[in-house]
């Protein structure tokens, strides 16, 4: 045991004693995630001002009287061109698709005589928009006009038409939207980050156990520092555990560094990008919840490091493990994905899965659907493959073909 | 004490090894049937040429490589079978196992003593000792990567007597240094054949063997051709020093693979 706490704590002092190596696993990773997404927000979100700011560019034929006017009273802002009904409208067409002009609107002829006289089984008349759906501007252009403009003028003319509009309506359906909605608002928050949480801690956990892994078992190979160790009395198991527990809590530290930054700055970025506040990105744990959720990252992480360190013994050279480690990279990846899309309650097996079961554990955790049974079909499978590997990499440590290429 | 019984190394080479050596065998006899014995209070010499199985030699006995055929035994116990009882009485010394360069000397011993488990109280005293032998104290705080080839040498010797080994094996230990740090590590291989260890090392450098070793066993291409004092070997051979005797031996020897 002793023996295991001194190769942990020189592992842990190798890598907090050198500056450089602090500096690229635990800061650079957080000042990079915040700073990428702070700068995906705010260039979203000057792309949304640049849009309001513009004043779209109309182009009206046939404009029925009085229509300026109505523009005018319910303050529509933009460039009205007003064309005759007789001129020809390709040049409008043309500037729409090159993003010079924003929206083209054609009244019907006759427009308003039709809609005055209007008799049963009369063609509806028609207002024909075109815009250009590739163009930001001419989108929102477009969207705006027919949805104020246009709607309000058809209010305006039906109550001409009508007087009284209430007596149209017959009836309303949820006039108050917000009181018909019943749903466990947990749940619901749980099912945004719950698709999002389980890929993202199951590939963080790995990339940092990948890149730590590589030079603390083939690294030491290469530079003759490991055997040094195995001179020693000590057990080549006691050896083994203490690189894998000391890789295991640099793993986690660099996974929670990640996931900081990650809290910190995935809201920066959606305050600014879309309207939909509510993604659901304030949860609350219950002190249940957060123990299940340790004992999977623990367990899952002890997992990953003896995977990288099982395939880091075999390698000749660093750059060999990470060729052989990028095939179990992606396995990791794909199983973080599958349950990001997937649907519907799976059976209880596919939780002793190896890294897909942790993932749909922790998945079924924040959703509030994992049973006791499903917990611990995923960590005793972690637990159990990570004690294989341990045994596995305990003999390499003892085989000389593997140490020293004998 | 250590006793070697017809100790034989076989290496398999791979199809890549097989064409860098030229050979159409894939197997490589680095030992081949060498025994001997050396017990406490002497300096035992393997001495032979580049890739004649010294290295290897040194290995089976410090427990790192397994005997192909034969046995090995340190202080009574078998190195493949014992091997974590082998560990504790040797100090095992080689070019190719180094100390991690992030850290400084003083880490790295405290770091062996411990994982020989030995208490703090006795590593520092241990530390005190051969710091001041080997003059490491101006830099034992300095990390190993910045040190040079003499000081990494001292402080690896240093190191690989931390636990007060009773057998101390040391594999090519001046290679590298000058002559003033040479001097003073086979000073103190002496030293410690007066404390009553055995100490077995291996070189190709003739002066060092003549001056240092009680007894030197020669081998060439895996096996052993000689063994004794200097002068029982200078007698056999006919010869007035070591280097003559070698040569002769080597000419008689070195037939193989023709």
């Amino acid at each position: 045991m002793n023996g295991i706490k001194t190769i942990v704590a020189k592992e842990l002092s190798r890598v907090f004693s050198d500056k450089k190596l602090v500096v690229s696993l635990f800061i650079l990773p957080v000042v990079l995630i915040i700073g990428i997404y702070a700068l995906m927000g705010q260039l979203a979100s000057n792309q949304e001002a640049d849009i309001e700011k513009h004043v779209p560019i109309i182009a009206i034929q046939n404009e029925p009287e009085g229509f300026a006017d109505f523009m005018k009273s319910i303050s529509f802002n933009g460039k009205i061109k007003t064309i005759e009904s007789d001129s020809d409208i390709k040049a409008y067409k043309d500037g729409i698709l090159k993003g010079k002009k924003d929206v083209l609107v054609v009244f019907d002829q006759g427009f308003l005589d039709s809609i005055t006289n209007y008799k049963d089984g009369d063609k509806i008349p028609e207002v024909k928009t075109y815009y250009n759906p590739s163009e930001d501007y001419s989108q929102s252009a477009r969207t705006e006009f027919v949805d104020t403009v246009l709607a309000s003028y058809k209010q305006q003319l039906l109550q001409q038409r009508f007087g009284n509009l209430e007596s149209l309506s017959v009836f309303n359906v949820d006039v108050n939207s917000d009181s018909s909605v019943i749903m466990n608002e947990d749940k619901a928050s749980g099912k945004v980050l719950g698709s999002l949480l389980p890929y993202l801690i199951t590939f963080m956990l790995f990339a940092s156990a990948m890149s730590l892994g590589v030079d603390a078992i083939t690294g030491e190979k290469e530079r003759g520092t490991l055997a040094s160790m195995l001179i020693t009395p000590i057990k080549r198991r006691d050896i083994v555990l203490g690189k894998l527990i000391s890789l295991s809590i640099l793993s986690m530290l660099s996974a929670a560094v990640y996931a900081v930054g990650m809290i910190v700055a995935f809201p920066m970025m959606m305050k600014n990008m879309s309207d939909s506040a509510d993604l659901g990105l304030t949860m609350s744990f219950s002190a249940v919840q957060i123990i299940e959720l340790l004992a999977i990252m623990l367990t899952l992480v002890f997992l990953y490091v003896g995977l990288v360190a099982g395939v880091a013994v075999f390698a000749r050279t660093a750059k060999e493990a990470t060729t052989y480690v990028t095939p179990i990279y992606i396995i990791v990846l794909v199983a973080g994905m599958i349950t990001m899309v997937s649907s519907g309650t799976p059976d209880s097996y596919y939780f002793a899965i190896p890294v897909y079961g942790s993932a749909l554990s922790i998945q079924g955790l924040l959703t509030g659907d994992l049973t006791t049974v499903q917990l611990a079909f995923a960590l005793l499978s972690n637990v159990g493959l990570g004690a294989i590997l341990t045994a596995v990499i305990s003999s390499a440590f003892n085989n000389e073909k593997v140490m020293f290429n004998a | 004490m250590i006793e070697i019984n017809n100790l034989t190394k076989v290496y398999k080479l791979s199809k890549k090894q097989m064409q860098e050596q030229k050979t159409k065998k894939n197997m490589k006899k680095a030992v081949d049937g060498v025994s001997l014995k050396a017990s406490k209070g002497e300096i035992y010499g393997l001495l032979g040429p580049n890739g004649a199985g010294k290295t290897t030699t040194l290995r089976c006995i410090a427990t790192l490589l397994k005997p192909t055929d034969g046995n090995v035994s340190v202080c009574g116990f078998d190195t493949v079978k014992e091997g974590e009882e082998v560990r504790k009485k040797i100090g095992f010394l080689t070019n190719e196992i180094k100390l991690d360069p992030q850290f400084s000397p003083e880490y790295m011993f405290k770091f062996f003593g411990r994982l020989h488990g030995i208490d703090d109280k006795t590593i520092k005293e241990r530390q005190e000792k051969l710091f001041s032998y080997f003059g490491i104290h101006d830099f034992k705080d300095k990390k190993i990567n910045d040190l040079s080839t003499g000081m990494k040498q001292k402080a690896a010797i240093a190191v690989s007597l931390v636990h007060d080994p009773e057998v101390i094996i040391f594999d090519e230990p001046t290679n590298g240094l000058d002559i003033v740090t040479a001097r003073s590590v086979t000073d103190y291989l002496k030293q410690l054949k007066e404390e009553g260890k055995l100490v077995i090392i291996s070189t190709h450098i003739m002066s060092e063997a003549e001056k240092l070793c009680d007894r030197i066993g020669i081998i060439i291409n895996g096996k052993k051709v000689t063994e004794g004092t200097l002068n029982e070997i200078l007698e056999e051979t006919k010869t007035s020093d070591l280097e003559d005797a070698f040569f002769q031996l080597y000419k008689e020897h070195n037939v193989e693979e023709v």
